[in-house]
C-alpha cells in the first residue's frame, strides 16, 4: 500500500493517532528518521492551527489526513471543513524581538513552509485542502 | 516524551527524551513551571536525546524563559544539536535562549 488515510475529530487529543499513523507508514516505507521528524512537526503545526482557529462553533468536525508515497515524494493531504484559511498567506514570525516581547505566533506555519519542499492550498467547496510535499532522498 | 530529573549540586538538570509536540509539551511546561517556582531556581534542560520540537514545545520554553527572567531564576539549555538545532535556527530561537554546548558547560553557566 502506497497510501493510507486517517480521519480524526477536531480535538487535540486525537493528534496522537496521526503521529502513530505517520510512524507506521514511515516504517513500512523505510523513511529516514530525519524525514519523519520534519513530517511529524509539519502535521502537528497544521492540525493545531485547524483545531485552534478553524472553527467558529464547538461542534465536532472531521479532519482527513492522507499520506502517499511515490516518485520519490512523500505527499500529505489535509482536508478540513473549517473557515477558509490559506496558510501560505500567513505572516512571518517576528524573530527579531527580545525575550519578553517575543510571541510564538507564526512560528508553526513558518516551520511548515521551511520543512516541506512544496506546500499548496485549495478551497474545494466548503473544505480547505492543504497538500504538503517532501522530497525523499534517492 | 520522557523527563528525567537529576540534582547536581544546586543545579537541577532536566533531560528531555523523545518528541516535543502539541501532545507532549504541556507535561514539560508543568514540570518547568514547578521547577522555576523554587526560590533562586537553577535549571538546565538537556535536549541531547530530543528527536524534534514543534512550535508547541517552543511556546512552553518561551513561557518558562520569560518566567525565569522575571523571577531571577536561571534557565539554560544544552544538547541543542543536529535536527533539534535546525528547529531552533528556523524559529529564530538560538539567540533568544541561554544555550551551552555541553551539560558540563551548562552546569557551570547556571551556577
Amino acid at each position: 500500500m502506497n497510501q493510507t488515510e486517517t480521519t480524526i475529530r477536531n480535538r487535540r487529543g486525537e493528534f496522537t493517532r496521526v503521529v502513530d499513523a505517520v510512524d507506521k507508514f514511515a516504517d513500512e516505507h523505510h523513511l529516514a528518521a530525519e524525514i519523519v521528524g520534519d513530517v511529524q512537526v509539519a502535521l502537528d503545526e497544521v492540525l493545531t492551527n485547524i483545531v485552534d482557529y478553524g472553527y467558529t462553533d464547538d461542534a465536532e468536525h472531521e479532519i482527513r489526513i492522507r499520506l502517499r508515497v511515490g516518485d520519490g515524494v512523500l505527499e500529505m493531504t489535509v482536508e478540513d471543513d473549517g473557515a477558509p484559511f490559506n496558510p501560505l498567506e500567513s505572516a512571518k514570525p517576528d524573530t527579531g524581538a527580545s525575550l519578553q516581547e517575543r510571541r510564538i505566533g507564526g512560528v508553526g506555519l513558518h516551520f511548515v513552509k521551511s520543512l516541506m519542499d512544496e506546500v499548496s492550498y485549495d478551497r474545494v467547496g466548503d473544505r480547505n485542502r492543504l497538500v504538503l510535499r517532501k522530497n525523499l532522498p534517492a | 516524551m520522557d523527563l528525567k530529573e537529576d540534582q547536581i549540586g544546586s543545579v537541577t538538570v532536566l533531560a528531555v527524551t523523545g518528541r516535543l509536540d502539541s501532545a507532549t509539551s504541556p507535561a514539560l511546561g508543568e514540570r518547568l513551571t514547578a521547577m522555576l517556582a523554587a526560590p533562586m531556581a537553577q535549571v538546565l534542560v538537556d535536549f541531547g536525546q530530543l528527536e524534534y520540537i514543534s512550535s508547541a514545545g517552543f511556546r512552553v520554553l518561551l513561557l518558562a524563559a520569560k518566567r525565569a527572567d522575571q523571577s531571577k531564576a536561571k534557565l539554560v539549555l544544552c544538547g541543542v544539536s543536529g535536527k533539534v538545532r535546525q528547529f531552533f535556527d528556523l524559529g529564530g530561537f538560538l539567540d533568544l535562549f541561554s544555550i551551552t554546548a555541553t551539560r558540563e558547560e551548562g552546569i557551570a553557566s547556571v551556577h
